[in-house]
């Protein structure tokens, strides 16, 4: 065991998207206020296990260091989170450090969540204002309608509510709440409404919205607290109405 | 959405074949799962929620009597088309449930271990009420129906076949455990049936309805266990005459 002056992480690495994995464990110096990059850092300055084998430096993603660039996401003891915010004070030891396990390991904890952005492209996500024409100013938006959209907005693309979600997996192929909620934020926008049609029968095709088991685990480890829940919901009302009010209509 | 191929490669994932090969994305607009997801969970309030209600209700009539209950199996065996309703109503509706019901467990990825939540338990006690239910319904149904004195044309050995079923303390154990799970999967179906078509969107719209869906499923508990009370302490009735002669059952 660790002792007081020391923390024991043990981290499982994969050499390739191909290779098998193997755990390593790694005793690092403490220090007041350190989270688990931090930490990655630490062992990156003496790339040395627990035993003392020499080994390389763990491969990660982390950018902004402040819960907002979505790119640090892994598995800290079992539960998926962003580990730029967690704080060695705060876990258990030993510290176990997982990748991402519904997306494909590219290596060590590093893992290829291109999924989400395919995802994100399918139901248009975007506000669509590309033309051979100036279309002038935007329509204005009522600060109501910001106060509900600017909280959907706020998706880092981390990717913590699918790996957290038991629907989501190969499967189903389930699209993940993040994308739901993204249809959500252009569907309400005024200009992005204009896809409204496409991205809700976008989400009715295999692996759509209604692979949801409304296990609700989403919305409890969206980093930015969103309301993935009701924006499924939501969503789901749109979806249904679309459904059947073209029963009667096409 | 005809340009969207299901088989088009995770973009940077086309490198050689992986153990691993991840989620596969949307199929925006492609499949009937769509449908087939949503007709499952229409069914299960109608017809199958439709029919628990007037299975509990009619069972009742045992609290009122012996003489009372066989009234209304009399009036139930009696109705017209009573072949086709059943079928219609009851047997396909409930096959279909049943069957893409586990289709649906067998794809999910319950997570209770690392994500112990609430959503999450409800999320897996679904499946484990439905398939008590089903496993229930399975012996129910051949134990009243298609074993021991026909009902459909023997109404009036009803409440008398009950009882001679109670006799044996694992068939009221059985019984006691299959309304619990029935009631139980009705009353959070519900729920997840409003949430997931939209119904209520809002967080405290869906938290108001969740405690009406717990008294939905605590009025089925205690009605069917009033029920079960009522042949439980009713005197005991005669066999029928021609199961005390020994016509039918040696
Ligand atoms: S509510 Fe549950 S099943 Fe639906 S997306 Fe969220 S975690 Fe997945
Ligand atoms: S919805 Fe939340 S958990 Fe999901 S990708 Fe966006 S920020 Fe991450
Ligand atoms: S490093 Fe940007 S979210 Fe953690």
């Amino acid at each position: 065991m660790a002792n007081n002056n020391t923390v024991l992480i043990k981290i499982k690495r994969q050499n390739g998207p191909d290779s098998k994995s193997y755990w390593e464990e790694f005793e690092i110096p403490y220090r007041p206020g350190m989270n688990v990059i931090s930490a990655l850092m630490d062992i990156a300055l003496n790339p040395t296990t627990r035993q003392g084998k020499a080994t390389t430096p763990i491969t990660y993603e982390s950018n902004c260091l402040e819960e907002v660039c979505g790119s640090c996401a892994m598995r800290i003891n079992g539960r998926v989170r962003m580990a730029c915010s967690a704080l060695i004070d705060n876990l258990e030891k030993p510290v176990r450090l997982e990748p991402l396990s519904k997306f494909p390991v590219v290596r060590d904890l590093t893992v290829d969540r291109s999924v989400l952005f395919e995802n994100l492209k399918r139901v248009k996500a975007w506000v669509p204002i590309d033309g051979s024409y100036d279309l002038g100013s935007g329509p204005r938006l009522l600060p109501e309608d910001q106060e509900a959209a600017y909280p959907l907005s706020r998706c880092i693309s981390c990717c913590c509510c699918m790996e957290a979600c038991p629907q989501f997996n190969e499967s189903t192929g389930f699209v993940g709440a993040a994308t739901i909620s993204q249809v959500r934020l252009f569907n309400t926008h005024p200009t992005g409404k204009a896809l409204k049609r496409e991205r809700l029968s976008a989400l009715m095709g295999d692996g759509g919205i209604h692979e949801c088991g409304y296990a609700q685990n989403c919305v409890e480890v969206c980093p930015k607290d969103i309301p993935l829940t009701r924006s499924i919901s939501e969503v789901g009302r749109e979806v249904m109405k679309q459904a059947i009010g073209d029963l009667f209509r096409k | 959405m005809a340009s969207v191929s299901s088989t088009a490669p995770v973009a940077g994932s086309k490198a050689s074949a992986r153990a691993h090969s991840g989620v596969a994305p949307l199929r925006a607009g492609q499949g009937h799962s769509f449908f087939w997801r949503r007709l499952h969970s229409l069914s299960g309030i109608f017809p199958i929620g439709a029919f628990l209600v007037e299975h509990f209700f009619s069972n009742a009539f045992a609290t009122n009597g012996a003489a009372a209950y066989n009234e209304n199996v009399r009036f139930l065996t009696g109705l017209p088309f009573v072949f086709f309703l059943e079928l219609f109503f009851i047997w396909i509706p409930i096959a279909y449930h049943a069957g893409y019901g586990f289709y649906i467990w067998y794809r999910g990825e319950t997570n209770v271990g690392d994500y112990p939540w609430t959503g999450n338990w409800l999320y897996t006690t679904q499946r484990w009420t439905g398939a008590i239910a089903f496993f229930y319904m399975g012996w129910h149904v051949w134990s009243m129906r298609f074993n021991g004195v026909h009902l459909l044309t023997n109404s009036a050995a009803a409440f008398w076949k009950v009882q001679n079923e109670f006799h044996h303390p694992w068939a009221v154990a059985f019984y006691f455990v299959g309304i619990i799970a029935a009631s139980w999967h009705f009353g959070y179906g519900l729920w997840l049936f409003a949430a997931k078509w939209g119904f209520f969107t809002g967080e405290s719209a869906r938290r108001k309805f969740g405690v009406v869906c717990l008294l939905v499923a605590v009025v089925f508990i205690t009605v069917g266990t009033a029920t079960m009370v009522a042949f439980l302490t009713s005197p005991q009735v005669a066999p029928p005459a021609e199961i005390s002669t020994g016509a039918q059952i040696p």
